[in-house]
């Protein structure tokens, strides 16, 4: 891979103008879309069901971001293969380099979202706590995770183009099944240990603590991510390594 | 001499689906017909069968053939673009294919920007890319259009771009796809200067060509393929004569006995 660095910087850079180009607003978009989606679900849950969670606009901000790092990242890689048929069908290279530089993409386009949050986050009062220094290695194992991911539905979808649907369903039901419109409190005693085992959640959790509650993560919030990340890369590379052969012939 | 390309029994199949299947559930549908005692729903076709030949460095071979021989196939095996059912290819060398229109460039991407992309695949540091974008934009004689984006390009220059990026990414072995077919006289001519120059730099070429004249030009060895299975493999003038004879004979059958 190291060999490759190049390679994948000309890919993630290529990715990163590929998808701002021909917009008018451009990266601004990353930055109206979880706002606008804040200030629809500040309304719902704040006005309307009031909810009674307090500064309910840094406690879902805090959360979404996390989860659109994911989300946008995880559906955009599942086209990496497909939507670079021209190269994948006339030269020859290490095809899981595309995944990776779609999710490098994605990696700096969240980071950049999350440089934004804080001006927002003193703007709304928040005060930052020293924790703060750990967000970029959550944000890492967020990004073990996500290519763990990523590599199989990469794969599939060359193969079934259903792999698309299911998944945009798959986040349907994440984005519920993740702390990010409600507390982990909600959740019924017994529902708990299998609830924490998702590793968004506990990422979801850890930058909440972080940046809403102020205090520090525990090592398992570190730990099942991590270890669930590391599992699903390799699961998911031997997937993918798999399928790779035939890409060209099914493109 | 030294191995530039050895290929040994290479056998390649696809398979013609006789309905289009993507989706799981035509996959389940199709699948319970299977069970249900219908017989398979695509045809094997053999694109490639027992393909051998063994090339040293600084030779050139010339693949011939009808349309649909596997002509393609073969040189889309050698660039490890496409993987073999049978047999095994040895390549010594980098390869820099040059396949039919152009070599995988991105249509929203900037004529420099694609070079940039292409060039690292090709193995090359975006130092030494940078130092060759301009003889890269010379050769291909596209320096006014560097910054227009490559759909905007006519197919002929998209190929020329693609060209002069794999001639000038300096590669051992050169895998050529009919590239020329698309080029003006001018360019045309250059490339082949280009040819004269990489035979005397002790190159290895494989040319896929209908154009008889080049293959003999550039080429020692020449290997017929017919529906995909080797007809001959020799020295270039005996394989095309035979070549030449065989496709102006229609086949008469027995009837004139």
């Amino acid at each position: 891979m190291f060999e490759h660095g190049e390679l994948v910087r000309n890919l993630t850079v290529k990715e990163f103008k590929l998808r701002y180009r021909n917009s008018a607003l451009g990266f601004l978009w990353s930055l109206l879309n979880p706002l606008a989606m804040m200030v629809i679900l500040t309304v719902v849950f704040s006005t309307l069901l009031r909810a009674g969670i307090e500064k309910f606009p840094v406690f879902l901000l805090t959360a979404l971001l996390t989860w659109r790092f994911f989300s946008i990242s995880t559906s955009m890689a599942l086209w990496s293969i497909i939507g670079n048929s021209p190269l994948v069908t006339k030269v020859y290279f290490s095809r899981w380099l595309l995944v990776l530089s779609s999710n490098l993409a994605n990696l700096i386009g969240s980071t950049l979202e999350f440089i934004a949050l804080f001006p927002l986050l003193i703007f709304l009062g928040m005060k930052l706590s020293f924790s703060t220094i750990l967000l970029p290695a959550i944000l890492a194992v967020e990004f073990l995770l996500i290519t763990g991911v990523s590599l199989p539905l990469a794969a599939l979808n060359v193969y079934y183009r259903d792999i698309s649907q299911i998944w945009d369903l798959a986040l349907q039901a994440g984005f519920f099944l993740c702390p990010i419109i409600y507390d982990v409190k909600l959740i019924p005693e017994p529902y708990l240990f299998p609830y924490s085992l998702n590793p968004m959640t506990r990422i979801i959790q850890s930058v909440r603590k972080i940046l809403y509650y102020n205090t520090l993560p525990t090592l398992t919030d570190f730990a099942v991510p991590l270890v669930g990340g590391l599992l699903l890369i390799l699961a998911g590379y031997a997937v993918f390594h798999r399928l790779e052969p035939r890409f060209a012939e099914e493109l | 001499m030294d191995t530039a390309v050895k290929a040994e029994n290479l056998w390649k199949k696809f398979r013609i689906p006789h309905e289009r299947r993507t989706t799981i559930l035509e996959n389940l549908a199709g699948l319970l017909q299977l069970l249900g005692g219908k017989t398979y729903t695509y045809e094997e076709f053999w694109a490639l069968k027992s393909v051998s030949f063994h090339l040293g460095r600084g030779e050139s071979l010339g693949v011939i053939g009808e349309n649909g021989s596997g002509k393609s196939t073969l040189l889309k095996i050698i660039a490890n673009i496409l993987r073999p059912d049978k047999g095994s290819v040895t390549v010594h060398g980098r390869t820099a294919p040059i396949l039919e229109l152009g070599v995988g460039f991105h249509p929203d991407l900037t004529v420099k920007e694609n070079i940039l992309v292409y060039g690292s695949i090709m193995g090359l540091r975006n130092s030494e890319v940078k130092k060759r974008m301009d003889s890269i934009l010379q050769f291909s004689g596209l320096e006014r259009f560097r910054d227009a984006k490559l759909k905007n390009l006519s197919s002929g220059m998209q190929m020329r771009l693609g060209f002069s990026v794999a001639v000038e990414a300096d590669p051992d072995i050169f895998l050529i796809d009919e590239a020329l077919a698309v080029g003006d006289m001018e360019f045309q001519q250059k490339c082949i200067e280009r040819f004269r120059q990489f035979k005397s730099e002790k190159k290895t070429i494989i040319l896929v060509s209908h154009a008889l004249n080049l293959v003999k030009e550039f080429c020692e060895k020449t290997l017929y393929l017919s529906k995909g299975e080797p007809v001959s493999l020799g020295e270039t003038g005996a394989v095309i004569d035979e070549y030449v004879k065989r496709t102006q004979t229609p086949m008469m059958g027995g009837s004139t006995g």
